[in-house]
């Protein structure tokens, strides 16, 4: 009966199992977890609510409809349900997996299709033309033309998404990838080396916190190996229902890192750790299945791989400045780690750390979601920076560009003091060049 | 079905933006926490006042049609679960704390507050509202009040009845009772308040309640007991009881929920135990100290294989919301968990624990057996698959035989889940055709249309 798959009105390439709908005994834990539900207080908007609609599109009571597309879509995928689960549903998972039935059986128009496939097949998986595609929005910012275009309030006249996006960019910098050498090395008694999985948006918008990464790292005794042929971890074709594409990356990109003789593969991005320790599944079709484990065992977050090896404390600056943490959906939900980032933080000298109410609370990013519902985003956000402001610290730490984004954004939006910090940032202020 | 003229009715009485009428969302508004039960209802309304409850009634009424509550539906017996169709009820955006009063030591809520929510806004006032049911975190009050749902706290403290003071309803004819008050004391006629207090809505809709609350204990101690014999766990119960120590909190699991529940929450509980028992003791700062130690006394004397103490009150919740999750944990073994709510004189808990031992075993299944020990209140649960007929057919065997002897001994089929659609049958056995007749006189005279959750509790003349 288990290795039976029920299908009913999904296709039979990438739908959820039935064995995973089913598990769901429908108790109603994760509806007070669940962002979407505690925005919309609506049923099908809340993780239960959404297995039940795909169990009755696997058992043939509903289509495969546009509300199953929205559904597929609105959820944030940010897993707190999986996390509050006691039955062991994955219910972010299964609407993930939705949306790969979206593009089988809704599909966009031709248009939106091409411009997709050019995105997600072409640009994303080829770093080089990545970085080519970034240098206009340098220039953009270094002939004041952002300058021009803010003040004029022009994008005020678009959709509301593309005023964000613009409002959202950081200060550039040039791409990191192809500046960092293959092999940073140790400082002070070597402990092992690493490999470097930098991620795009790393790369990309943030190169200069990907720089201090690997200077904590270099500080901490590891050798820092950084392959440049690695690609996008895979998880916007993942998010956008391209599992496909998402496979040839991983096998690249898992083959690539599996030959270099190091200790661990350390990202700083918990967006590409979620979704390279789920390499394992996205490929479980392969036979190799004890290098697919090894690949997952070998992956590890910057503060867990931090922390599990100790931090050398001898020889930091002191930084003298309250902090408080937001959780990475994609850290403390996707992978569990929630203590180790704190215990960074706190054993960083001079630093006064402050909990904030729900951390584990998503920060409206969630990949697109941000763009896609600019409200919902926002309301989701507003929740976020009230918790942030009532501890009243001067630094919002986390651990993911996508927050980061947003979070930076709401902050400066809100006119609120806090500066927002990567973790490596924060341990950077207090490591000596 | 409901008739258009019925829907434009509803609209024009509350707003269209109040009503639910597409598939994709009545398709998930016809189910609870109930193994196997699911109805589709015919539209959906989503209250903000009592007078939109009393807008819909006047409508059901007018067309005759179904009216079935409901709340965050994390019932287990089906209780708003939309067996006729009609219309579902949702009064989850009814969900304000309209007082908290620090002199009379009560608070009024709306229908659909979250009973967490109400523990916490009360317990930042220094105050305690002591029932805790295994889904307070989403459930909510109206729901708790509707069946009487009980919690970990039950065995020292009481279930949601001894907590309910004021109950505000509006009943099947459209008219609006108050019932109760703030008064400590009220002989004033029939306790009608008492006989809505697990009525699961088949009397009326409660739309505001006001409840008891009570200054929290002073500080409590927490303690883990394992044993190699689930028998002897069901001993050290009785005996606990038998000297006279009242635990807020005695709560067992046997060992294949130990392994689920660690499964989920890794916490360290002991896999290879046959069971263990979770007690809290609470109250004057002296008081715990002398009953902590007769426990420990009693504890080691009926042989129990290890004792641990939490070590603070962190420590403590963690073990409690760890229990807490018991049932959800039992279903990651599973697709199907079918659960009960057998609750017997706790003399008998022993016994009970034989024969559930006996009966898996006739009946070849894979059980999994928590619940509140203290109070005799079990949950044998089986772990099974809705698939396979024939397993299902002997989890109802099971139920059946273990009921039969829960009734001998003069236990309920029901501790604290309510009768719902699930348990209908065994409530005509334990009651008898005498007591269903009264019970279906009452449901006549609240509620002679028949419209309010029909098909709940007792089987009806025309079923």
């Amino acid at each position: 009966m288990s290795d039976q798959q029920l299908l009913g009105n999904f296709t039979d390439q990438d739908a959820p199992a039935y064995e995973d709908v089913l598990q769901c005994m429908r108790c109603g834990f994760c509806l007070p977890t669940c962002p979407t539900f505690a925005l919309t207080g609506r049923e099908r908007s809340s993780p239960r609510g959404r297995v039940a609609l795909a169990r009755a599109v696997a058992e043939g009571r509903l289509d495969f409809n546009l509300a199953m597309k929205e559904e597929a879509f609105f959820c944030l995928d940010c897993r707190a349900c999986t996390s509050a689960c006691p039955s062991g549903v994955k219910a972010g998972e299964v609407m993930e997996i939705c949306r790969a039935q979206v593009h089988q059986q809704l599909p966009a128009p031709k248009w939106q299709g091409t411009l997709r496939n050019l995105v997600l097949k072409k640009m994303v998986p080829n770093p080089d033309l990545m970085e080519t595609s970034m240098l206009p929005a340098r220039l953009y910012q270094k002939l004041g033309i952002q300058w021009l275009v803010r003040n004029s309030k022009i994008l005020k006249l678009g959709p509301a998404w593309i005023d964000k996006a613009e409002g959202m960019l950081p200060a550039l910098h040039p791409p990191l990838r192809p500046q960092l050498p293959d092999l940073s090395p140790a400082k002070g008694e070597k402990r092992g080396t690493v490999a470097f999985f930098l991620g795009c948006v790393m790369t990309l918008l943030y190169p200069e916190v990907s720089r201090q990464t690997v200077k904590v790292l270099n500080h901490q005794g590891f050798d820092v190996i950084t392959p440049k042929q690695q690609k996008c971890c895979g998880a916007p074709h993942l998010t956008e229902g391209d599992r496909d594409t998402t496979r040839e990356i991983a096998a690249f990109n898992l083959d690539l890192f599996l030959d270099l003789d190091v200790d661990a593969i350390v990202t700083d991005c918990a967006g590409c750790g979620a979704a390279l320790k789920e390499y394992e599944e996205i490929l479980a079709e392969r036979a190799d299945h004890e290098r697919l484990h090894l690949f997952h065992q070998k992956i590890k977050d910057i503060s867990e791989f931090l922390f599990t090896q100790g931090i050398r404390t001898e020889g930091l600056k002191p930084v003298e400045k309250s902090v408080t943490y937001h959780e990475p959906c994609h850290l403390c939900h996707a992978q569990g780690i929630s203590k180790q980032p704190r215990e960074l933080i706190r054993s960083i000298p001079g630093v006064e750390f402050r909990e904030m109410k729900e951390a584990s609370w998503c920060c409206g990013s969630a990949a697109t979601f941000s763009l896609k519902f600019t409200d919902e985003s926002q309301k989701i956000l507003d929740r976020k920076l009230e918790n942030v402001r009532k501890t009243g610290a001067e630094i919002l730490v986390t651990g993911n560009p996508g927050c980061h984004l947003q979070l930076a954004w709401g902050l400066q939006q809100a006119q609120m003091p806090q500066s927002v910090l990567h973790i490596t940032e924060l341990l950077g202020l207090a490591t000596p060049d | 079905m409901i008739t258009q003229s019925a829907v434009e009715q509803l609209e024009q009485a509350l707003g269209k933006d109040k009503l639910i009428t597409a598939k994709e969302d009545l398709l998930v508004l016809g189910y609870d926490s109930t193994p196997g039960l699911h109805a589709m209802p015919d539209l959906v309304v989503y209250p903000t006042s009592t007078q939109d409850v009393i807008k819909v009634v006047e409508v059901a009424r007018g067309h005759n049609i179904p009216l079935t509550p409901r709340g965050s539906a994390t019932g287990l017996s089906g209780g708003s679960i939309p067996i006729n169709g009609g219309i579902v009820i949702c009064l989850t955006k009814m969900n304000r704390i309209l007082e908290i009063d620090e002199e009379n030591l009560t608070a009024t809520c709306e229908a659909g507050v979250v009973t967490l929510d109400l523990f916490n806004a009360v317990a930042e006032k220094g105050l305690f509202y002591p029932p805790d049911p295994g889904s307070q975190k989403i459930s909510t009050l109206a729901g708790n009040v509707m069946e009487d749902a009980g919690g970990l706290r039950g065995l020292k403290y009481g279930v949601t009845r001894d907590y309910v003071m004021a109950l505000t309803c509006v009943l099947a004819d459209g008219s609006l009772i108050s019932t109760g008050g703030k008064s400590v004391k009220d002989v004033a006629g029939y306790a009608f308040k008492d006989l809505l207090v697990g009525s699961e809505g088949t009397l009326g809709i409660i739309t505001e309640i006001t409840v008891k609350l009570i200054p929290p204990p002073q500080t409590k101690q927490t303690f883990l007991a394992y044993f190699d014999n689930i028998r002897t766990a069901g001993e050290a119960v009785s005996k606990i009881i038998a000297a006279k120590i009242i635990p807020s909190t005695m709560e067992i699991m046997d060992k294949a929920t130990i392994n689920c529940v660690e499964d989920y929450a890794g916490i360290g509980l002991p896999r290879q135990m046959a069971a263990l028992l979770l007690i809290e003791v609470d109250g004057h700062p002296a008081v715990v100290a002398e009953e902590a130690e007769a426990l420990k006394a009693i504890l080691e004397q009926v042989g129990s294989a290890e004792v641990h103490q939490a070590k603070d009150a962190q420590d403590a919740m963690k073990l409690a919301e760890a229990r807490r999750t018991a049932l959800s944990a039992l279903a990651r073994v599973s697709p199907t968990t079918l659960l009960e709510d057998a609750t017997v004189p706790r003399s008998k808990l022993a016994d009970t624990f034989t024969l559930i031992e006996q009966l898996t075993e006739k009946y070849q299944l894979t059980v999994g057996t928590f619940g509140h020990a203290g109070d005799g209140n079990l949950h044998p649960t089986v772990l099974c698959d809705e698939r396979n007929e024939d397993e299902m057919k002997r989890a109802h065997a099971f139920y059946d035989e273990l009921y039969e002897q829960v009734l001998a001994w003069g236990g309920t089929v029901s501790g604290e889940h309510g009768i719902g659609i699930a348990k209908k049958g065994y409530l005509a056995k334990q009651i008898g055709p005498g007591g269903v007749a009264v019970m279906r006189r009452i449901k006549s005279a609240f509620d002679p249309q028949g419209i309010m959750n029909p098909g709940k509790i007792f089987v009806s003349e025309q079923e």
